[in-house]
């Protein structure tokens, strides 16, 4: 068998296996379904949510503050990005600032978004902001900050400076670091919309998994886990195509 | 009437028992045509050679370089350097690594201010960005334009409208032979490839001078060869005033109309030479005696 044969082959096997595995074993010693329910169920729990509806305001709401918190924060962390990496001497003086925030475990400062900024949707996207951030802003200082020497001369043969430098040199060759640091982002922004709907509020995937956990309801737990990990590789693979396209130069 | 020269420079005149002294620039060359012209003093005139003394584009007064490490010592690149560089030579500056060669060079592009000494440009100190054109040692292209772009892009940013700026671009590329890779990205090129991409980024804008800091040294010696000749030929044609920066003195003899031999520690320009090898060379130079002996001067003084 060739290599790809047996990639191919290797690929569908490992879930089979694993399935097989799960399956085999909640039927072998009888497991309640509350515990750990078959793949069946959990597959069956899926299609119900999706056939009758219940999944959509729930994943519009998550997608809505995965979308506003993305948006917001790396337009946010962009914008500081280019400022810190232009500007040593602003990166001095607020830097330390900066990292001392994002060493905060932002679960803990959940709780104060929603003392802040109330149940509703301004604390998720607030929260969602605070993890989006900072790997964009990283990214982006990254990247000015890796512009080849080479580039910077020739900046200085040609007199090209100030904005025009930033806009027709630096930022494109920082386009990869910045990337890197959405991508990060992308899945911060998941975990966080996430975390924020667990914490408060009626609708979101979140909420929907607290549901279905205090009240047993494992197949939908399961579904929910299965559903929010799909969604999360989904926006991370629409960024990666982005970044594809833009950097087909490499 | 008689003339005769002094000192390479001034002229001295005589007519009928008066003596006038000239110094020879544009105008008096024209002024001596024009005496043979109308006058027909043709036999006197003709062994006197009045080819214009080529004008200094730029002159180096006492450049000098001193860099300053991190714990106090100083380190002396380039001691007090003079030297004129006339509009349309090909000077190359020769030696050792630690010779100041290309410490000289990006003073003279502007990348580094000299610590002592000053440059005095003729038509005024660079401002603009078409003043100096500039080849690194590597081809340095931004990699996400293409080909084309890339050699656009100096003229893109001195605001030449876009149409002029890519019929001189293509022209300037077919010039360094790469008209048929104008869409390519520079990563689909080979390093010489590359590197001609960047020599016709650095011709495009008719730069007052082109400096070029060892811009063959990381090619093969055949691509290295090849590119000579092209230089060349692109010198001929433009009529460019170029520095070239080298390592290898074949290459400097090969190309030059002068070469300054330079020495490390400290670094300073040791001689300069007029080779006079005839302008028009091809692979026939290399087997010309004259050429070889000024291999063997070279690299007597180099050691």
């Amino acid at each position: 068998m060739s290599e790809q044969q047996l990639r191919v082959v290797f690929g569908l096997a490992t879930p089979l296996v694993l399935l097989g595995a799960w399956w085999g074993y909640v039927v072998a010693f009888k497991v309640p379904p509350f515990v750990l329910p078959p793949p069946d169920a959990v597959l069956a729990e899926v299609v119900r949510l999706f056939v009758d509806g219940t999944i959509w305001p729930h994943l519009g709401h998550t997608v809505g503050v995965i979308v506003a918190g993305l948006l917001i924060g790396s337009v946010a962390g962009f914008l500081l990005g280019v400022l810190l990496g232009k500007s040593p001497r602003v990166e001095r003086a607020i830097g330390p600032y900066l990292f001392f925030f994002q060493t905060a475990p932002k679960i803990a400062l959940a709780p104060l978004f929603i003392l802040w900024f109330g149940l509703g949707l301004t604390s998720k996207i607030v929260l969602t902001v605070s993890l989006v951030f900072f790997p964009v802003m990283v990214g982006t200082v990254i990247g000015l900050r890796s512009v080849p020497a080479n580039l910077h001369s020739l900046c200085a043969i040609l007199k090209l400076g100030g904005t025009s430098k930033l806009v027709r040199v630096e930022l494109p060759s920082a386009v990869p670091e910045i990337f890197a640091g959405l991508k990060v982002a992308a899945v911060q922004a998941t975990i966080g919309a996430i975390l924020a709907e667990w914490l408060s509020g009626g609708t979101g995937l979140g909420y929907l998994m607290v549901f279905a956990g205090t009240t047993y309801k494992t197949p939908l737990l399961f579904a929910m886990v299965l559903i929010t990990s799909l969604l999360g590789i989904f926006i991370y693979q629409s960024l990666a195509t982005t970044e594809r396209w833009l950097l087909s130069w490499r | 009437m008689l003339l005769s020269c002094w000192e390479n420079r001034l002229f001295i005149c005589w007519v009928m028992d008066n003596q006038f002294v000239f110094d020879l620039n544009d105008y008096t060359c024209e002024f001596f045509a024009l005496i043979r012209r109308e006058w027909g003093f043709v036999e006197k005139l003709e062994h006197v050679s009045v080819t214009p003394q080529k004008t200094a584009l730029v002159k180096a007064n006492g450049v000098t370089k001193i860099f300053r490490s991190r714990n106090g010592e100083t380190v002396e690149a380039l001691t007090p350097t003079t030297i004129d560089i006339a509009e349309g030579e090909f000077l190359s500056l020769i030696g050792p690594s630690g010779c100041g060669k290309s410490t000289f060079l990006r003073i003279l592009a502007g990348l580094e201010t000299p610590t002592a000494g000053s440059l005095e440009w003729r038509d005024g100190a660079p401002s603009s960005g078409s003043d100096i054109g500039f080849v690194f040692q590597e081809p340095v292209l931004l990699p996400w334009l293409t080909i084309l772009d890339n050699v656009r892009f100096p003229l893109d940013v001195l605001g030449v409208g876009k149409q002029e700026s890519t019929e001189r671009s293509k022209a300037m590329l077919s010039l360094v032979g790469l008209a048929d890779f104008n869409k390519a990205l520079p990563k689909e090129l080979s390093g010489g490839m590359r590197q001609r991409a960047a020599i016709a980024r650095a011709l495009v804008y008719k730069p007052r001078i082109v400096l070029m800091d060892e811009p063959f040294g990381a090619l093969d010696l055949l691509t290295r060869d090849r590119l000579n000749d092209e230089l060349l030929g692109i010198h001929a044609e433009t009529g460019s005033t170029i520095v070239f920066v080298t390592h290898s003195i074949e290459e400097a003899a090969y190309l030059s109309d002068r070469v300054a031999v330079m020495s490390a520690r400290p670094g300073r320009i040791r001689t300069v030479h007029e080779l006079g090898l005839n302008r028009k060379r091809s692979e026939a130079l290399k087997d010309d005696p004259e050429f070889h002996r000024w291999l063997a001067t070279l690299r007597k003084e180099l050691k």
